[in-house]
C-alpha cells in the first residue's frame, strides 16, 4: 500500500496543475479530455514498384509506383525516388488506400460477447448525449486484429441505437494498443450518434417514452431547443453550469461534432433533414439507410452521406425494403455513398461487400468502374468522418495507410497481403506478422501448436 | 464481352424471360462432384437442351459468354419460410417461446412457400434449403425440421419430417436451466424416453422422464436412426460429449452445426461418422465456446475426411442463404478445392436428405465469386422466375429508369 500511494499522488497533483495552467480549457474541456496518444510505429521509406493503383480519387486503375517517406505518401504514379530508398516490386498487385469502416462496434461490443462486455449502449434514457463510445472500448477486442487483416486501417466506433441521442462516437486508427487513447485518430472530430425509428420507441415505449415515431421526433426537437438555449448561454461567455449532455448537442450546432444517424426508412430520413433545417445543424451521414435508394436526389441536395450494407435486410420491419443495389443507386444519384459493416465479421471483408453491390449495380444498368466504386470503401467514409485531408486516398502528403492485395479486391478470392498504417507494416501475410490480442494468448498458443 | 453479358442479364429480368433461348458459348459446366469442363450449351427456359464441345447458336438465341452452368445450391441451414421479418411479432414461426410441445413441432407446418424471401433468396442460385426451427424456452429440442425446394409452390416441402433439431452448447444450457450438465441430462433422458417409447408410454401418457408422449413419439424416428439429429454445438469438449452419446447409441445419425472448434477433434468426428455443417468465415472468439474459432477449421475437417456442408451461420437472419456461395468461396481462400467447396453447398447436403431434384443454374461468372449472379434457373425442368420483390423495388427506383410518373405508378 505504502509503495503505491506515492506513485498515485504526483499524478493527481500534476493533473490539477495542468487544469490551473490552462483556465480557458473549462469552456471547451471536451477538446482536451482523453487526448490522443496515437504514435505511428517505426517505418522504412519505401517505393512500391509496378503496382495496380486504386487511389480513391481517380475513376481509373493506374499502373505505377507509390513512394512512402516518413509514413506519408510522397507520390503516386511516378516521381523521383531518393537514393537508398527501399524498393518492393509488388509485381502488378493491387495497391489501395486502407479501408475505413464508418460503423463498427468493435471494442464496445467485443468478442467474447459476454454480458460484462456489453459497453456499447447506455440504455438508461432516450437522451444520453453525455456518454462517449471511447469510454466503452476494450482495446483487446480480437476483432480489431482480424479487421486489420481485412485491410481496415481506420474505424469509427459508435454507441448503439436504443436512444434518440446515443452519445459521442470516436474515430480510431486500427493500431494495436493497450489504450483507446493510443488508437484515437489525432484531431478527428467527435461525432454524435442519433437514432430513428423502431429501436428508441421499442426500448423506451414502456419506460416513459418515446413510444412512437411521433414521440421520437418530439424528443429530438425538445432537446435541440434546450441545446440552442445552452449554446446561447455559452456563446455569451462568463459563468454557466457545464452540462455534458447539452455540451455535445451545442457542439453539433457549432459544427464541431458531426451527426451520424441510424435511420432506415426514406420518409423518416426526410423528416430528419427537416428537423436539421429547423435547428440549423447538418446531418453528416445516415447509417444503415436501407431505403436511401428511394431518396438519392434528396440526399445529394442536402449533402448528406449514406452508409449502407450490400445485402442486409428483413431482420426488422424498417429493413424490409432492402435491395442489393442500394449503394450504387445512391452513388448514381450523385450523393455520397459508402459501405459499412456494423458487424465484427463483415468488417473483415468489406471489399467483398462492395464488390457484390458494385456488380449488382452494373447488372442493373449502371456503368461504375472498380476505381470509382472503391470510394465507397475509403474516400467517402473519410469525408463523412471529417478526416479526408488525412487519409482515405492515396495522395501525396497523406498518411500512408495502404493495403497491398493478393488477387483482386473485387473478388471472393482477393485478400490483403500487407497492411500499412502511417507507412508502418502492421500485417504481412508472407512473414506472418500480425497483432495478437491479450485475450488470444494461451488459447492461440494451443491453436498454433496443433497446426 | 462484359457489356454483352450485362445486356443479356437485363433482358432476362423482364417478364419475357421464360421465352428466352440462351446460347452459352464456351460455358464452364460443373458436374455434381464440382468438377469443371468447357462446352457450348443451349438453354431454353432455364433448361439445358443441347450440350457439346462445339455447337452453333440456334436462330434467335442470345449468345452469352463467360457463363458457368451448375446445379442449384442447397442451403444446409436456414429459417426460410418461417418468418417475414426477423424481429418478433406474429408471423415469426422460427421458435415457440411458450408452447408445451417440442420435438413434435414440425417446421413443415409453419413453412410458407409464398414467403417473399423464397423468391429473393432464389435469385442467388439457391434451389433447396434445410429449414430448421430454433429452440424456445424450457427445452433443448427445437422441433422437427424440413427440406424444401425454392419453387414457391405449395408442393415444395420435399421431406416434411427430415430431422430433429437440438440445441446444445450455450444455447442448450440456457434452455435446460443453466448448465451443460442439465442440457446433457435432458438430452440423454429424452433419448431413453424415445427408445423406450412403448414401455414407458403405453399405460401412462406422462410416463417419460422429460418428453411428453407425442414428443417422444416424434423423437423416436431419430433415435431409431430413420432421420438425422441436427445438433448445434461449437466447443470441442461439447462435441466429444456428443461423440460419447453416439458411442452409447450407435443408431443415432448425427449432424452437428456450428462446430467452431471441430478442428481440435476432427479425427474423432470422422471416426464416428458424424457430419458437420460449418461456416468457413467464422474466426472470432465470439463466445467462450467458440474461443478456438479459426478460418482454416474447414481444412482440418477436409484432411480428417469429415463429411461436411458449408452454410452462412453469421448475422443475416432469414436472408442468410443469399450469401451461401460467398461463404463457400471463403473455404477456397483457405485452400479447399473449388470442387469440394461447391459440393459443400450443393450435392453434399442434398445427398444427406436424398434430394434428387434436377436443377440447373446459369451464372454470369464463377458462382463462388461475389460479383456473379444467376441469369437463368430451372428445377425439375420448370423454369424459375428471375424476378423477386427485391428486383421489383430495384426496377421501380433504378436511376436509369426513364419513367417519370410518380413512383407508385411505375
Amino acid at each position: 500500500m505504502k509503495t503505491i500511494l506515492p506513485l498515485i499522488l504526483p499524478l493527481s497533483v500534476l493533473a490539477a496543475c495542468q487544469a490551473q495552467d490552462s483556465p480557458d480549457a473549462a469552456s471547451d474541456d471536451s477538446a482536451v479530455a482523453f487526448a490522443s496518444t496515437y504514435t505511428p510505429q517505426a517505418s522504412t521509406n519505401v517505393v512500391l514498384r509496378n503496382a495496380k493503383i486504386i487511389d480513391g480519387v481517380s475513376s481509373e486503375i493506374r499502373e505505377g509506383d507509390v513512394l512512402i517517406t516518413d509514413g506519408k505518401i510522397t507520390f503516386v504514379g511516378s516521381g523521383d525516388v531518393p537514393a537508398g530508398t527501399k524498393e518492393i516490386d509488388v509485381k502488378g498487385r493491387f495497391v489501395t488506400p486502407g479501408i475505413i469502416d464508418i460503423h463498427s462496434h468493435l471494442g464496445n461490443y467485443p468478442s467474447p460477447g459476454v454480458e460484462a462486455h456489453g459497453d456499447g449502449n447506455e440504455v438508461t434514457s432516450p437522451i444520453t448525449s453525455e456518454v462517449s463510445a471511447e469510454h466503452g472500448v476494450w482495446p483487446q477486442d480480437p476483432g480489431f486484429d482480424e479487421a486489420l487483416q481485412g485491410g481496415i486501417t481506420t474505424l469509427h466506433i459508435l454507441p448503439g441505437s436504443a436512444n434518440l441521442f446515443g452519445g459521442r462516437g470516436v474515430t480510431l486508427r486500427n493500431m494495436p494498443s493497450r489504450t483507446v487513447q493510443g488508437m484515437k485518430f489525432p484531431d478527428a472530430p467527435y461525432t454524435l450518434k442519433m437514432a430513428c425509428g423502431e429501436n428508441p420507441k421499442r426500448v423506451y415505449g414502456n419506460k416513459g417514452g418515446p413510444g412512437s415515431r411521433m414521440g421520437n421526433v418530439a424528443g429530438y426537437r425538445k432537446n435541440w431547443i434546450k441545446a440552442a438555449a445552452y449554446k446561447a448561454k455559452r456563446d455569451k461567455g462568463g459563468d454557466y453550469d457545464r452540462d455534458l449532455q447539452l455540451e455535445t448537442l451545442a457542439d453539433v450546432l457549432d459544427g464541431k461534432i458531426l451527426v451520424q444517424m441510424h435511420c432506415y426508412r426514406a420518409d423518416e430520413m426526410i423528416q430528419i433533414l427537416d428537423i436539421a433545417k429547423e435547428f440549423d445543424y447538418k446531418v453528416t451521414t445516415f447509417h444503415h439507410a436501407v431505403e436511401a435508394y428511394k431518396i438519392g436526389p434528396e440526399l445529394a441536395a442536402a449533402d448528406t452521406c449514406a452508409a449502407m450494407w450490400a445485402d442486409w435486410g428483413a431482420f426488422k420491419m424498417e429493413s424490409f425494403d432492402y435491395i442489393n443495389e442500394n449503394v450504387p443507386f445512391v452513388h448514381a444519384a450523385g450523393a455520397c455513398a459508402m459501405i459499412h459493416s456494423d458487424d465484427q465479421n463483415n468488417i473483415q471483408r468489406l471489399n467483398q461487400e462492395v464488390a457484390k453491390t458494385w456488380a449488382d449495380g452494373n447488372r442493373a444498368g449502371l456503368n461504375i468502374s472498380k476505381a470509382e466504386a472503391w470510394k465507397w470503401l475509403s474516400t467517402n467514409p473519410a469525408k463523412a468522418l471529417g478526416i479526408l485531408q488525412e487519409t482515405g486516398t492515396l495522395e501525396a502528403g497523406k498518411r500512408a495507410d495502404v493495403v497491398i492485395w493478393e488477387g483482386d479486391p473485387f473478388s471472393t478470392y482477393g485478400r490483403p497481403s500487407t497492411v500499412m498504417l502511417d507507412g508502418a507494416i502492421l500485417f504481412d501475410k508472407a512473414t506472418g506478422l500480425k497483432p495478437k490480442s491479450d485475450f488470444r494468448l494461451g488459447y492461440a498458443d494451443l491453436t498454433e501448436a496443433a497446426k | 464481352m462484359r457489356t454483352l453479358l450485362l445486356t443479356s442479364a437485363l433482358i432476362l429480368t423482364s417478364p419475357s424471360a421464360f421465352a428466352q433461348t440462351l446460347f452459352l458459348d464456351d460455358a464452364i459446366v460443373v458436374d455434381a462432384k464440382g468438377n469443371q469442363s468447357t462446352a457450348d450449351v443451349v438453354v431454353e427456359n432455364g433448361v439445358i437442351t443441347q450440350q457439346a464441345a462445339t455447337l452453333s447458336a440456334p436462330a434467335g438465341a442470345d449468345t452469352v459468354t463467360g457463363t458457368w452452368v451448375t446445379s442449384g445450391l442447397f442451403a444446409p441451414m436456414s429459417s426460410l419460410g418461417l418468418t417475414d421479418i426477423g424481429s418478433g411479432g406474429p408471423g415469426n414461426d422460427v421458435a415457440s417461446e411458450s408452447s408445451s410441445t417440442n420435438v413434435s413441432e414440425r417446421a413443415a407446418d409453419s413453412f410458407n412457400p409464398r414467403s417473399i424471401h423464397i423468391g429473393n433468396v432464389r435469385q442467388s442460385g439457391v434451389t433447396h434449403a434445410l429449414v430448421a426451427p430454433r429452440s424456445g424456452s424450457g427445452s433443448i429440442f427445437a422441433g422437427t425440421g424440413t427440406i424444401v425446394s425454392l419453387t414457391g409452390e405449395f408442393d415444395s416441402v420435399l421431406v416434411s419430417d427430415a430431422f430433429v433439431m437440438v440445441d446444445l452448447g450455450e444455447t442448450g444450457t440456457r434452455r435446460a436451466g443453466g448448465s451443460r450438465a442439465a442440457a446433457m441430462a435432458q438430452f440423454r433422458a429424452a433419448i431413453d424416453d424415445a427408445d423406450g417409447f412403448f414401455k414407458r408410454y403405453s399405460d401412462a401418457p406422462d410416463g417419460g422422464d422429460v418428453l411428453s408422449r407425442q414428443d417422444a413419439l416424434a423423437f423416436n424416428r431419430a433415435t431409431r436412426g430413420d432421420i438425422p439429429l441436427v445438433i448445434s454445438v461449437n466447443r470441442a469438449a461439447d462435441i466429444m460429449r456428443i461423440i460419447d452419446v453416439k458411442k452409447a447409441n450407435r443408431s443415432l445419425d448425427i449432424i452437428i452445426v456450428g462446430a467452431a472448434e471441430a478442428w481440435e477433434v476432427a479425427d474423432a468426428i470422422a471416426a464416428n461418422n458424424i457430419r458437420v455443417i460449418m461456416d468457413p468465415l467464422h474466426n472470432l472468439p465470439e463466445t467462450f465456446e467458440s474461443v478456438g474459432a479459426r478460418l482454416d477449421n474447414v481444412m482440418f475437417l477436409e484432411k480428417a475426411g469429415v463429411d461436411f456442408a458449408v452454410a452462412n451461420l453469421g448475422a443475416l437472419g432469414v436472408t442468410k442463404p443469399a450469401t451461401l456461395s460467398q461463404h463457400a468461396g471463403g473455404a477456397v481462400v483457405e485452400g479447399l478445392e473449388w470442387a469440394d467447396a461447391f459440393a459443400a453447398i450443393s450435392s453434399v447436403p442434398a445427398s444427406w436428405f436424398g434430394i434428387k431434384d434436377k436443377t440447373t443454374v446459369v451464372w454470369d461468372g464463377d458462382p463462388l465469386e461475389v460479383t456473379s449472379a444467376p441469369i437463368a434457373m430451372s428445377i425439375n425442368g420448370k423454369p424459375q422466375s428471375m424476378t423477386s420483390r427485391q428486383k421489383a423495388l430495384r426496377d421501380r427506383y433504378n436511376p436509369t429508369n426513364t419513367d417519370k410518373r410518380p413512383h407508385k405508378y411505375r
